[in-house]
């Protein structure tokens, strides 16, 4: 009971408030002001295209660079190793890094 | 609506002289809507031009006429709920001050018959402002919407893009929150703060 007459003051607080508030009148300048932020913000929203205009130019300029630096590297080492895997440990010198066997030791005191 | 829809459609063509039109049309009730939503004489025609602005920029996306209005009330409270977001300092501090301002108003009464109704008046807006105040921003413009705009649930589902049912339990959830901060605050409005007429 007591919460339904609190809620019925509610509302008429709430109705009271329409009319108690004051009808606002716009003032002379509300249009001009108004035309002057529009504008403000195109000019905002141009220089903000510009801008991302100009980043994506630059990154699509940096990915052409970069893709060119790549194939050449590419390139290049695809004409270093000609041969198989083998082959190209062997030129390596590969055997000089594998561990000591007792023939190679035997090798080493011949020499 | 209170324009036809081939003006908006000059509107979305860069006439500026239809958006004129269109924003002449419609200032008042945004202004005096703003006005109840905000509750701060001074800001109200900063976020309406922000409202306006923002209805400029859109403009291009509207299809159909019935939508407009809608629309136009969805900008007005967003440009309302960003306005309360940014200041909800200085709402609360005026929450604070309002037992001082209830003095003065007692005061206030003591005076004339015009400055006895303007008084009640102040007093009317003062303590629904700091009821409103104690809620949250959504809270505040919901209730605002429904209950002092006097928007229906059908009108409140097209702005808000929820069902009735979800809107009728925030609006309830709002109604109870205001009335945990009602509490011995104040005695009932003054009947001649409420005699006028709704639009």
């Amino acid at each position: 009971m007591e919460n339904e007459d609190r809620n019925a003051e509610l509302s008429e607080w709430l109705l009271a408030y329409r009319t108690a508030c004051p009808e606002p009148e716009a003032s002379v300048n509300f249009m001009p002001e108004m035309w002057a932020k529009i504008e403000a913000r195109q000019v905002s929203t141009n220089l903000f295209g510009r801008m991302a205009k100009a980043l994506v130019t630059a990154a699509l300029a940096a990915t052409v660079i970069l893709g060119m630096m790549v194939s050449r590297a590419s390139h290049q080492t695809e004409s270093t190793f000609n041969g198989t895997y083998l082959e190209a440990l062997s030129a390596d010198h590969a055997s000089t890094l594998e561990p000591l066997s007792l023939d190679r030791i035997s090798e080493l005191e011949q020499q | 609506m209170l324009v036809e829809f081939e003006l908006i459609q000059r509107a979305q063509q860069g006439d500026a002289s239809a958006f004129n039109q269109i924003v002449s049309t419609y200032r008042r009730r945004i202004l005096g809507t703003i006005s109840r939503l905000i509750g701060r004489p001074e800001d109200v025609e900063d976020v309406a031009q922000e409202v306006f602005m923002r209805l400029y920029f859109s403009l291009e996306q509207l299809r159909t006429p019935e939508v407009f209005e809608p629309w136009l009330y969805r900008l007005t409270v967003n440009a309302c709920y960003d306005y309360l977001r940014k200041s909800k300092r200085r709402l609360e501090s005026r929450m604070a001050d309002l037992s001082e301002q209830q003095v003065m108003m007692a005061d206030a009464v003591a005076g004339s018959k015009v400055q006895s109704d303007d008084a009640e008046k102040r007093r009317v807006r003062d303590t629904v402002n700091s009821l409103l105040a104690s809620v949250s921003e959504e809270d505040r413009i919901l209730l605002t919407m429904k209950e002092v705009e006097g928007l229906s649930l059908k009108e409140l589902e097209k702005i808000y893009g929820v069902n009735e049912n979800a809107l009728k339990v925030r609006l309830f959830r709002a109604r109870q929150r205001v009335l945990k901060n009602m509490k011995g605050v104040t005695p009932r409005p003054p009947a001649s703060a409420k005699s006028g007429e709704v639009e």
